[in-house]
């Protein structure tokens, strides 16, 4: 039998109401969001293994990195930490992409290294 | 220096804004969307390196996978830097209270890969019509 409109079962919240009575949910998805974005830098480090082992180990390390960095605390109050942590994540991105940009000039083309 | 209007407690403020620290969901939320950029940035830095390199060259338009694939690179690193400047904005509208800076990546980056996506078709175009 369902309970009458308005109410809920005894101990249940409402669908809707979980995410405000448990802002940790914000939190777990924030460090399922970090897990991602360490998989896709894994996922460009592996890539760039096969074919360029000296570019690609580095990056491996760095999806690591990030990937510790998305387990660390983030509380509210620590903005200056998160702060540190998103501009070491932007500075690394700029510096995979310029390390792409010459790998994309220089050096024989990796289908011609087959 | 840091004036803290009634009286809040220093230790939830961050030490370079005088503002209050928001709502941690809300806190959470805008380092998602930011990750979520970076994920796209190093996905457009992926697929520009890909086309530099794996991609067969044009016949006749040996350059022309560099075309392609070199502003997808730095479109990329463009993405990133500018994601990290708007997370910071909307921290800081965030701490003030005030209403959230409108990010303006969507267009960036709609605007650049169509038109990407057109020098890419008009490329294709012209090594179809130069091979004899």
């Amino acid at each position: 039998m369902s309970p009458p409109a308005g109410t809920t079962p005894a101990g249940q919240e409402p669908a809707d109401d979980i995410e405000y009575a448990d802002p940790g949910l914000a939190r777990e998805r924030t460090e399922l969001s970090w897990t991602r974005t360490a998989i896709a830098f894994a996922a460009l480090g592996a890539a760039l293994l096969k074919y360029r082992p000296v570019v690609g180990l580095p990056v491996l390390v760095l999806s690591a990195v990030v990937w510790r960095l998305g387990q660390l605390p983030g509380t509210a109050g620590a903005g200056d930490v998160r702060d540190r942590r998103l501009l070491l994540i932007t500075v690394t991105t700029v510096g995979v992409s310029l390390v792409a940009l010459v790998l994309s000039f220089l050096g024989p083309g990796i289908v011609s290294l087959r | 220096m840091t004036d803290q209007p009634g009286g809040k407690n220093p230790a939830t403020t961050s030490t370079d804004d005088d503002g209050t620290e928001p709502d941690a969901r809300y806190t959470f939320a805008n380092e998602r969307t930011f990750l979520a950029w970076s994920r796209t940035s190093l996905a457009l830095i992926v697929g520009g390196l890909a086309i530099a390199q794996l991609l067969p060259p044009f016949p006749g338009i040996p350059w022309g996978r560099h075309v392609i694939g070199t502003p997808l690179i730095l479109l990329g690193c463009a993405v990133s830097v500018i994601s990290y400047l708007e997370w910071k904005a909307s921290q800081r509208a965030l701490r003030h209270g005030e209403p959230l800076p409108r990010s303006r990546l969507p267009q960036i980056l709609a605007i650049a890969i169509t038109v990407i996506g057109l020098i890419a078709a008009g490329l294709a175009l012209l090594s179809a019509v130069g091979v004899p």
